[in-house]
């Protein structure tokens, strides 16, 4: 079998150990490629109904029994094969993936350029103790690299073990196998890699905050799409009394299924959610059915948003999310993996900030925080969007402020839907400076912050173009002499191996 | 004047070649004229005098689009500093783009096949973040390869990963 798969585009020379996935995967992939099709006849006959019943209603329903058993032995069959031609590897420093059964595909992530790690537990491997390991590379949609499915045991080995390798600790040299080293290369921070079994034992955590149940199932129904859902379910039932008509209803049954899996999935996300702190950087856990625990290594996350809706205000919650690059490609799951913190307390908020940012570059950060959360103008030194913006955006001119500190800037706005944006100096991709007609006519312009895909875009609106303008030219200049001092890449590297 | 920031005084831009106007136009003939025709032949064949609003309306667009995009492609302009790229565009709508050369991932020269019958070429760069919309057209290949080149060797000297 061995010797099918290694063509000659194969065998690097360091000659990696190759391994394959756990035996169960092709059960549990199988089951999902079954659940998908159930969902779009489901789907299908749900649009449908009346015809659907009477094709239940007579031995009909045999038929479809027959259907799906075909296509689950199909799924899993498929899912067989698939597994039989993925395996993966391990080296100094890179991750190899071999998949695919018509078109090969060799895939390696260096793991000097790893930007986060997750450990994904859905509901089916969660009963069976088997684990997804993804490692997301910075390299666009479809990048990141899915060990699916190994044990537990193994995904959190191989994780400390990514993790120490791409924070730059060295494997023994004598240890030829990734299986058996005993001991990480002598001078390295002891941390991460104390004398144990596996290569490299997990990081010590410390945990900051835990999001309560209660506070999450409060903030969902004290959210935009539970008041929507509201409205909808009033209409419906309005609509149906007066028109006597309850089939009308089943039509604006698609809207609702929405509304609810939107709720569903924040709370799905947000369940037990918890944030530790570690030298591998930040750990994040959460979630109900599919368990996920989040590996962000320093200076990965690139700017941080931290926003509040009108219905949150009274309570002072704030959602907190981030941009990571490989996050957020993916439809379903990047608004998942970019919260930092579903629904924060003020004190929760400015930790969740200070994970990502120990130090602001202010004397005093609670209250640039506090100004830039709900100041408006030129509270704690913010430079504010000029009073003639007002022409432009009435309801929010106040807001728009932006503040520069010596580590990051600021950027706030929103007067009903408060947002505040921060991004460090030397995660700066690229600045834009744009200007309408309007704004033009005002002496305003826009200041945008290109940051790498995700939730967070930070962009402040309509400042003056004078101080717009020498804003950008300052800000290159800061980003670049930022980018200089940051620290290394492989973020346990001491300073002097540094190339 | 509120050109300030899009203008700094200590900076030289280059613009790009007049040509971009030329195939730019010869684009936008590919699909007016036919519509122009197609509009004419209708008003000819139907007898109703208002039908000749199309024809009218179509000549005016193409009248609009001579005036509009030579102007537009005036407007393009790049220049190279020592740390990073600067392009602008726009009339209505400006905009200025700084892009760091070390954040630069890769760099793309594209020409279709108007671009090539009017020996131009666009170049584009790349960066991890999507918004950044670091393009510049127009460029005669010669000054698009040494663009290309600088820019590689430029970034690659000044790389920072992420």
């Amino acid at each position: 079998m061995s010797g099918q798969v290694s063509d000659p585009t194969s065998p690097p020379l360091d000659a990696p150990v190759w391994r394959r996935m756990h035996p169960v995967t092709p059960v549990l992939r199988g089951w999902k490629v079954f659940a998908g099709v159930l969902l779009v006849v489901g789907y299908q006959a749900s649009d449908n109904i009346s015809s659907a019943t009477r094709v239940l209603a007579g031995r009909g329903w045999l038929l479809v029994l027959a259907g799906l058993g075909v296509v689950a032995l199909i799924g899993f069959v498929y899912s067989a094969i698939a597994w039989r031609m993925t395996r993966f590897a391990v080296t100094d420093d890179a991750v190899h993936l071999r998949s695919g059964i018509v078109f090969r595909q060799q895939r390696q992530a260096r793991l000097d350029r790893l930007q986060a790690v997750d450990v994904v537990r859905p509901l089916l491997a969660q009963l069976v103790g088997l684990s997804e390991l993804r490692l997301e590379v910075a390299g666009g949609a479809g990048s990141a690299v899915s060990l699916a499915f190994l044990r537990e045991q193994e995904a959190e080995e191989l994780r400390a073990e990514l993790l120490a390798l791409s924070a730059g600790l060295h494997r023994p040299a004598d240890a030829a196998s990734p299986a058996e080293p005993s001991a990480p290369v002598a001078g390295a921070p002891d941390v991460t890699a104390p004398k144990a079994a596996p290569a490299f034992e997990t990081a010590p955590e410390y945990q900051v905050y835990e999001v309560p149940l209660g506070r999450l199932l409060a903030s969902v129904l004290a959210s935009g799409a539970v008041a929507w859902l509201l409205l909808l379910l009033i209409g419906l039932v309005v609509l149906s009394v007066t028109t006597a008509d309850f089939g009308s209803a089943l039509f604006a049954l698609p809207m609702v299924l929405g509304v609810v899996s939107v709720v569903w999935a924040r709370v799905n996300g947000g369940a037990s959610f918890r944030a530790a702190t570690s030298p591998d950087g930040i750990r994040l856990r959460h979630g109900l059915t599919e368990a996920r625990a989040q590996t962000v290594p320093p200076g990965r996350v690139q700017a941080v948003s931290i926003h509040q809706g009108p219905l949150w205000r009274r309570p002072d919650w704030w959602r907190v999310q981030i941009n990571v690059a490989g996050y957020g490609h993916e439809e379903s799951s990047g608004e998942r993996e970019s919260v930092l913190h579903p629904v924060a307390t003020r004190e929760e908020a400015r930790t969740a900030l200070w994970l990502v940012l120990p130090d602001l570059g202010v004397p005093d950060p609670v209250a640039t925080l506090d100004a830039a959360l709900t100041g408006t103008g030129s509270d704690g030194g913010f430079v504010a969007a000029p009073r003639r913006s007002v022409w432009v955006d009435p309801v929010g001119w106040r807001r728009h402020g932006v503040l520069v500190t010596d580590r990051a800037l600021i950027l706030r706005s929103g007067r009903f839907w408060r947002r505040v944006v921060v991004v460090p100096h030397e995660r700066t991709q690229s600045l834009g400076l744009t200007q309408g007609p309007v704004q033009r006519a005002l002496r305003v312009a826009t200041f945008v912050l290109h940051s790498t895909p995700g939730p967070v875009a930070p962009r402040v609106e309509h400042l003056d173009a004078q101080v717009a303008g020498d804003l950008l030219h300052e800000q290159a200049d800061r980003a670049r002499r930022a980018r200089a001092d940051a620290a290394p890449e492989q973020w346990m590297r001491p300073p002097e191996t540094r190339p | 004047m509120a050109d300030v920031p899009f203008d700094p005084a200590d900076l030289v831009w280059t613009r790009v070649s007049g040509r971009l106007a030329a195939a730019r136009l010869v684009v936008a003939a590919c699909w007016l004229a036919p519509l122009l025709i197609g509009t004419v032949v209708l008003a000819v064949l139907v007898p109703a005098p208002w039908l000749w609003a199309f024809p009218v309306a179509v000549l005016a667009l193409m009248v609009w689009v001579t005036w509009l995009v030579p102007r537009q492609v005036r407007a393009l302009g790049y220049a190279e500093r020592d740390e990073d790229l600067l392009i602008v565009r726009g009339i209505m709508f400006r905009s200025l783009v700084v892009v760091p050369y070390g954040r630069m991932q890769y760099v793309d020269v594209n020409a279709g096949p108007i671009d090539r019958s009017m020996q131009i070429a666009t170049v584009q760069l790349h960066t991890a973040a999507p918004g950044s919309q670091a393009e510049i057209s127009g460029l005669p290949p010669a000054e698009a390869a040494r663009l290309r080149d600088r820019l590689a060797s430029r970034g690659e000297a000044r790389l920072a990963g992420l």
